[in-house]
């Protein structure tokens, strides 16, 4: 997954290096959708809502999308390896007006569920049990 | 108002070591409660995915496309995993969010609407539509 952060790149472009930056992106994106490389993307409003506390108790407005740090959207690619991930995410038209890209493999278990294994498979074990019952019954 | 229309948000769960100290018990509660929540809203149509991120990964940025070890290990706004929600609207998406098993161990969750288009395009086409007429062509 390619995290896009620095949502807002296009300060103090002109008209014109914008236009060419937007269009960059577009072949960017463009030439991986037409070499099957991704699974989804999307970009992601500014606004929203940051939930904490227990029951979720704090509602708050943000992320902050000015800072460089906000993610303004995603790419799920279909990569062969980490590195290959690593240099489509360098060929990325807009990072040398700022943004920067976060490139994180997606797995198929949590690292905190990894991290105690005897913990799930007893879940599992459970949520399994639970379900002969049911169908037993 | 159409109330059959749905909206798209992304959950991001930020903090990836929230299950340190936690006990044996609590573990258990939180990963069982975590995968039945994860079930229960696929279930209902409400959650078209979700993956967890590996911890490694690698940030890319500046003009020179530099290559940098990802500071994700031991940090509360590292995002560990996300879920894709079609939901009625942003008070369900925020609803959702509320239930999140991690949120009393100190998990954060962020709900971000996902956008038809990005907000840089939509910046620049309330500046100068005609001009950037090209740039979505």
């Amino acid at each position: 997954m390619l995290l896009f952060r620095g949502p807002h790149w296009d300060r103090g472009l002109s008209t014109e290096e914008l236009q060419q930056a937007m269009n960059k992106v577009m072949a960017w994106f463009e030439g991986l959708a037409e070499r099957g490389k991704i699974k989804g993307a999307q970009p992601l409003g500014g606004q929203g809502r940051v939930i904490s506390g227990t029951e979720g108790r704090f509602v708050m407005d943000g992320p902050f999308t000015e800072t460089k740090e906000a993610v303004g959207g995603y790419l799920i690619l279909q990569a062969n390896s980490l590195n290959e991930a690593v240099e489509i995410a360098r060929s990325m038209p807009t990072l040398r007006y700022g943004i920067s890209v976060e490139v994180r493999p997606i797995l198929a278990e949590c690292p905190i569920f990894q991290r105690h294994p005897e913990l799930v498979q007893r879940v599992k074990d459970h949520v399994g049990e639970q379900l002969r019952v049911a169908v037993a019954a | 108002m159409n109330t059959t229309t749905k909206s798209d948000y992304l959950l991001l769960f930020r903090g990836n070591v929230w299950d340190r100290g936690l006990s044996p018990a609590q573990l258990q509660r939180v990963v069982s409660d975590w995968m039945a929540w994860f079930e229960r809203l696929k279930a209902e149509g409400k959650c078209a995915g979700g993956h967890p991120l590996e911890d490694e990964g690698k940030v890319v940025s500046g003009k020179q496309r530099t290559v940098a070890d990802g500071p994700f290990a031991e940090s509360k706004e590292a995002i560990g995993g996300y879920f894709y929600l079609t939901v009625a609207d942003e008070n369900e998406a925020i609803e959702i969010a509320q239930q999140c098993p991690g949120l009393e161990y100190g998990a954060v969750v962020e709900v971000r609407p996902v956008a038809d288009v990005c907000s840089v395009r939509q910046r620049a086409e309330e500046y100068s539509p005609a001009q950037l007429a090209g740039a979505r062509a």
